[in-house]
C-alpha cells in the first residue's frame, strides 16, 4: 500500500541562507529512514518540505510517480507526529484520534471503530475519555501517534518525537514506534539528533551536515565504515590522530604505526580515527604475543570512568587525550588504577583514515 | 500493543473534499481584504475627509481650493492659539507628574514585599470602570466654588477650575494605563541583576540607580508617552473642569457645536493629531524595545525588603490609593445626597433623570456595548489569527493599520466620521450602528494585540497538526483556535464592553436627537447644571461594568482560569 517517495535534487534557501543544498534520496516503500543530524543541519526542514509546511526552494519531491510539490498539506495524507506531540488539548484522546477522520466525513460508526482499533493497538484503552493534560508525556505520544495513524497515512513523518522523554520511556516508545512500523508495513521517516535512536530504528540512515547528505546506509555501515572523519566523531566516539605518511608507515610524534589499507588513502598529512573500545590492552584484552610490535605504547592512565558495563579510561598520547573502552570484566583483571603504567596495542585494521579533517565543533 | 491492524476500513472512500480545500484557498485573502477594506472604510477615509476640509476650500479636492487659511486664522486669533500651548502645557505636566508617580508605585508592588499588593492592583485599576469625567465631577464636589473642602471646610475663594484642575484629574485618570506599562516591565526585568550587584558590593542607592533605573527605561519612557496622548487627546475632564481653559480637544467641540465652523474644527484635528502621533510612533517605537529587554529566565522571587522601605512604600501606595478612592466615593455619594454640601439626606431623586433620554441612554449604552464587545472581540480574534499563524501576503500593512487607530484621537475620529458619511446614502449615519462601528475601531489596536500575544502562547505545531490531518482553515479556527482562546476572547469582549461604555469623546459628535448614550449623558446633565443627576449617570455606569467584570471573573472560574491576563491588556 505504500509507494515510493523520491527526493530530488532539493534545495532549500532562507534568504541568504541555505539551509538545504541538493538532497537526493529514493525512499522505498516500507522503509525506515531516519535522518540524523546536528542541530541546524537542515533536517527538520527537509521533514518540512516533505510534509508540505515548507516549499523547496528548487528541485522536486515526487510520490507515487507525480510530483507533489504544490499540493497542499490536507492532501498529501502524510501523517505527522510531532515533538511537542501538538494534541489538542480541548478535546479528549478519543476526540483527538477522530479528528482527521471527522475531516474525511467518516460516518460516526466507522470513526468509532476505528478509534477503538488505535486505542487498542497503542495501548491507550481505559484513557479514552482523558484530556491531554491528565496523561503522561508517554501517553501523550502515543495519542499522537494514534491521531497520524488513524487516517492510514501510507507515510508517516515524525519530527524528534521522542525527544522530550524520559530516557527510558523514550526507549520503551521506540519499540512501540518499530514494531508499528513492522506490522503495518509503513513508510517512515523520522528525524532526530540522537544517533542511538538513529541506529536502533532506521533501516537506513542519512547523516546530514551543514544542509548536505554526508552518508546514507545502514546502520551497521554508518557505525562501521563512516565514509568521513565527521561521521566518525558524530556517530559514536572516536579518537583523532593526526600522523604524516613514512614509507609504509604512519609517524605519530614517536610512533610509527602500522596502518591496514594505506594504500587507498591519498595525501602525507593522514587523520586517523580509532573507536574507543577497538584499542587493546595489552595483556588484559590481548595477549602480548598476538600484537605488532611498532603498534604498542606504554602510557599512563589519567582518569578512569565506570559507565557500568564497560569502563572507559582516559590516557596521553603525544599530548592528545586518548580513550579506550574495555569490558568491566576484563577491567577487573587489570588491576589498574590513577596514574599507573598500562600498554595499549592500536590493531592496524582498526582504523578509519582520511586526509581530511572536518573543523571540530568543540 | 501487538494486535495487528486489520485492514476493514479503507481510507481512500473518505477522502478530504477537494472542492472544500479549493475554496479554503480563498478564506485567508477573503478575511484579510475584508478587515483592510474595514479600516480604509472607517479610518483612513474618514481622516481624508479632515484632511481634505481642513487644507481645501469647501472641503473641494481640488489645487485651485488648496488653503491654508483655516491654518492662518487658527495661529493669529489668540483664544484659538492658546488652546494649543494651554494642550501642551497640561499634557506635559501630568505625564511628568504621572511618570513619578506611578513609577514608586509599581516599583513597590513589582519589586517590594509589601502586603496588600493584590488590593493596591484593583484600587489602581478602578479608574478604568468609569468615564474618563468621573475625576472632574468628584474634583468640583471637593474643590470646586462650592467645594466640599475648599468652601465648607477651609473657607478660601480658591477653587480648582482651570489648568490645576485638568492637571489633577488627567494624573487621576492616567494612573491605571501607566501602571499597565510599567509593571510589565517592572516584573519581567530580572531581580538577579539587582542581586548580582548587591553581591558585588554596590550600595542599594547605586542598584537603584545603576541598575533598576536604567533596566526599566524603556517601560518608563512608553508610560510617558501613552500618558501624554491620553491627556491631549482626552476630552471628558477638560470640558467640565476646565471652565475657560480651553485645551485642543474641547476647542474643536466648541468651534463644531457652538460656531459650526467644521473647516476651523478639522484644522484643529489636524494640530491636534500632529502632537498625539508623534507620542504614538514614539511609544510604538520604545515598545519594541522593552521587549527585547524581558529575559526568558526573569526570577519572579522577591528578596523580602528591609521594614522601613515596606512602611514607606506602604503608606505612599495608600495615600495614591485613597485619593482614588475618594473620587469614587464622592461622585457615588453625591449621587445620593440631596444637595451637596449643605443637605446630607440621602434620596434617589437624582436617578430620575430630568433629561429627555434618561434611562433609555443607559440601554442604548448597554446594549451598543454588548454588540461593540461580541463583533469586537471576534473581529480582533478573527483577524489576529489570519495575521499571527497564516502570514497572509500584507501583513506588516494590515498590521499597521490596525494598530493606528491607538494614534488617533477618538474626537478627531467621531469628527472625521461626520464629515465622511454625513450623506443621504450611508444608511447607518444617524443611527447607533456608527457608533458601534466608531467604538470598534477606535479600540481595535488593543484588542488586536491581545489577540495576537494569546495567539502566540498557542504551539505552532498544533495548528500544523490540524492541518496535517485534513482541517481547513474555517474549521481549524473554531473547532481548535476557538476553544483554546476562549478566556481570552472573554478578556477582550469585556474590555470592549468597558471601553464602550465608558468612552465619550469618540461617540460625542455621533450622539443625535434620537440615539443617547450614558456617558455623553453626563455631560449634557452637568452642562444643564444637573450636576448630582451626572454623577448618578455616572454611578450607574460604574455600576454596570463592575458587574460585567464579575461575570467575567465566574466564566474565567468556570473554564479554570483565572482571568490574570486582564491586568496586562487593559
Amino acid at each position: 500500500m505504500s509507494k515510493k517517495l523520491i527526493l530530488e535534487n532539493i534545495s532549500k534557501h532562507f534568504g541568504s541562507l541555505v539551509a538545504l543544498k541538493n538532497v537526493n534520496l529514493t525512499i522505498e516503500p516500507g522503509e525506515f529512514i531516519c535522518f540524523l543530524g546536528p542541530s541546524g543541519c537542515g533536517k527538520t526542514t527537509l521533514l518540512r518540505i516533505i510534509t508540505g509546511f515548507e516549499q523547496a526552494t528548487s528541485g522536486q519531491l515526487i510520490y507515487n510517480g507525480k510530483i507533489i510539490n504544490d499540493i497542499i498539506p490536507q492532501k498529501r495524507e502524510f501523517g505527522i507526529v510531532f515533538q511537542s506531540y501538538a494534541l489538542f488539548p480541548n478535546m479528549t484522546v478519543s476526540q483527538n484520534i477522530a479528528f482527521g477522520l471527522k475531516m474525511r466525513k467518516m460516518p460516526a460508526d466507522l470513526i468509532d471503530e476505528r478509534v477503538n482499533e488505535m486505542l487498542q493497538l497503542l495501548g491507550l484503552a481505559g484513557w479514552e475519555n482523558h484530556y491531554p493534560s491528565q496523561l503522561s508525556g508517554g501517553q501523550q505520544q502515543r495519542v499522537a501517534l494514534g491521531r497520524a495513524l488513524a487516517i492510514k497515512p501510507s507515510v508517516l513523518l515524525l519530527d524528534e518525537p521522542l525527544s522530550a522523554l524520559d530516557a527510558k520511556i523514550r526507549v520503551r516508545l521506540r519499540t512501540v514506534i518499530k514494531r508499528l512500523q513492522q506490522e503495518l508495513g509503513i513508510t517512515m521517516i523520522y528525524v532526530t539528533h540522537d544517533q542511538e535512536e538513529a541506529l536502533a530504528l532506521a533501516d537506513r540512515v542519512v547523516i546530514m551536515r551543514d544542509g548536505e547528505f554526508r552518508q546514507i546506509g545502514s546502520p551497521w555501515q554508518i557505525y562501521k565504515k563512516p565514509r568521513t572523519s565527521f561521521v566518525a566523531d558524530f556517530v559514536g566516539t572516536s579518537n583523532f590522530i593526526t600522523a604524516t605518511r613514512l614509507n609504509d608507515k604512519l609517524k605519530f610524534g614517536r610512533l610509527e604505526l602500522s596502518v591496514a589499507g594505506l594504500d587507498n588513502v591519498a595525501g602525507d598529512t593522514l587523520y586517523l580515527a580509532i573507536r574507543p573500545e577497538n584499542i587493546e590492552i595489552v595483556g588484559a584484552t590481548i595477549p602480548p604475543e598476538n600484537c605488532v610490535p611498532s603498534n604498542c605504547v606504554e602510557v599512563t592512565t589519567e582518569v578512569i570512568n565506570f559507565l557500568g558495563a564497560v569502563v572507559r579510561i582516559t590516557f596521553l598520547l603525544e599530548g592528545d587525550e586518548m580513550l579506550v573502552d574495555l569490558p568491566e570484566k576484563d577491567f577487573e583483571k587489570t588491576g589498574l588504577q590513577r596514574g599507573k603504567k598500562m600498554t595499549v596495542y592500536f590493531p592496524p585494521d582498526a582504523f578509519y583514515i582520511y586526509n581530511e579533517l572536518f573543523r571540530k565543533l568543540t | 500493543m501487538t494486535m495487528p491492524v486489520t485492514d476493514t476500513i479503507s481510507p481512500r472512500s473518505y477522502e478530504i473534499s477537494s472542492l472544500r480545500m479549493e475554496t479554503d484557498r480563498f478564506v485567508v485573502p477573503a478575511v484579510t481584504i475584508f478587515i483592510a477594506a474595514l479600516l480604509f472604510f472607517f479610518m483612513l477615509y474618514p481622516l481624508w475627509a479632515i484632511l481634505k476640509l481642513s487644507f481645501f476650500k469647501g472641503g473641494e479636492f481640488a489645487l485651485a481650493n488648496f488653503t491654508f487659511q483655516n491654518f492662518q486664522k487658527y495661529f493669529t486669533t489668540a483664544h484659538t492659539l492658546n488652546a494649543l500651548w494651554h494642550s501642551l502645557y497640561v499634557s506635559v505636566a501630568t505625564t511628568v507628574i504621572v511618570t513619578v508617580i506611578i513609577f514608586f508605585f509599581t516599583y513597590a508592588l513589582a519589586r517590594t514585599t509589601i502586603s496588600g499588593k493584590t488590593f493596591f492592583r484593583n484600587i489602581i485599576m478602578l479608574p478604568l470602570v468609569a468615564p474618563s469625567i468621573v475625576q472632574a465631577l468628584a474634583l468640583i464636589y471637593l474643590f470646586g466654588r462650592n467645594g466640599l473642602i475648599t468652601a465648607h471646610l477651609l473657607h478660601t475663594k480658591w477653587n480648582i477650575y482651570g489648568a490645576a484642575g485638568i492637571i489633577v484629574s488627567e494624573v487621576l485618570y492616567c494612573l491605571p494605563h501607566a501602571f499597565v506599562i510599567l509593571y510589565t516591565t517592572l516584573s519581567a526585568v530580572d531581580i538577579r541583576l539587582d542581586e548580582a550587584a548587591e553581591s558585588l558590593g554596590a550600595s542599594p542607592f547605586k542598584v537603584f540607580t545603576r541598575i533598576t533605573l536604567p533596566s526599566a527605561k524603556y517601560g518608563i519612557f512608553s508610560a510617558a508617552a501613552l500618558t501624554f496622548n491620553l491627556t491631549i487627546t482626552d476630552f471628558g475632564n477638560p470640558v467640565v473642569i476646565g471652565g475657560n481653559y480651553n485645551v485642543l480637544a474641547t476647542e474643536i467641540y466648541a468651534q463644531v457645536t457652538n460656531l459650526y465652523r467644521f473647516d476651523l474644527g478639522a484644522a484643529i484635528s489636524i494640530i491636534l493629531l500632529v502632537p498625539s502621533m508623534m507620542a504614538f510612533m514614539f511609544n510604538y517605537y520604545i515598545s519594541r524595545k522593552t521587549f527585547s529587554m524581558i529575559s526568558g529566565a526573569a526570577k519572579p522571587v522577591i528578596p523580602p525588603s528591609r521594614p522601613l522601605k515596606k512602611t514607606l512604600f506602604t503608606i505612599y501606595c495608600g495615600l495614591i490609593s485613597s485619593s482614588i478612592i475618594i473620587i469614587f466615593i464622592t461622585v457615588v455619594l453625591g449621587s445620593f445626597v440631596n444637595i451637596w454640601p449643605y443637605d446630607w439626606s440621602l434620596t434617589f431623586r437624582h436617578y430620575r433623570f430630568p433629561s429627555i433620554a434618561g434611562y433609555s441612554a443607559i440601554w442604548t449604552s448597554v446594549w451598543v456595548s454588548l454588540i461593540v464587545g461580541g463583533v469586537g472581540a471576534f473581529l480582533a480574534l478573527v483577524a489576529g489569527y489570519v495575521m499571527e499563524t497564516r502570514k497572509p501576503f500584507f501583513k506588516q500593512f494590515i498590521y499597521m493599520l490596525s494598530v493606528m487607530p491607538a494614534a488617533i484621537p477618538g474626537l478627531v475620529m467621531g469628527l472625521g466620521y461626520i464629515l465622511a458619511f454625513n450623506k443621504p446614502y450611508y444608511f447607518f449615519y444617524g443611527t447607533p450602528w456608527i457608533i458601534v462601528i466608531n467604538i470598534m475601531i477606535c479600540n481595535f489596536p488593543l484588542g488586536i494585540l491581545s489577540s495576537i500575544s494569546n495567539l502566540k502562547n498557542i504551539d505552532p505545531s498544533i495548528e500544523e497538526a490540524s492541518i496535517s490531518l485534513g482541517g481547513d482553515t474555517i474549521g481549524t479556527f473554531f473547532k481548535i483556535i476557538f476553544p483554546l482562546t476562549r478566556v481570552a476572547f472573554f478578556q477582550n469582549f469585556v474590555y470592549f464592553f468597558m471601553r464602550s461604555m465608558t468612552t465619550i469623546s469618540a461617540v460625542i459628535f455621533l450622539v443625535s436627537a434620537t440615539v443617547h448614550l450614558a456617558a455623553i449623558e453626563i455631560i449634557m446633565l452637568d452642562n444643564d447644571g444637573w450636576t448630582a443627576s451626572a454623577n448618578a449617570m455616572c454611578t450607574c455606569i460604574i455600576v454596570i461594568v463592575m458587574l460585567m467584570l464579575g461575570i467575567l471573573q465566574l466564566v474565567a472560574k468556570k473554564t479554570g482560569r483565572r482571568p490574570a491576563g486582564l491586568v496586562a491588556e487593559i
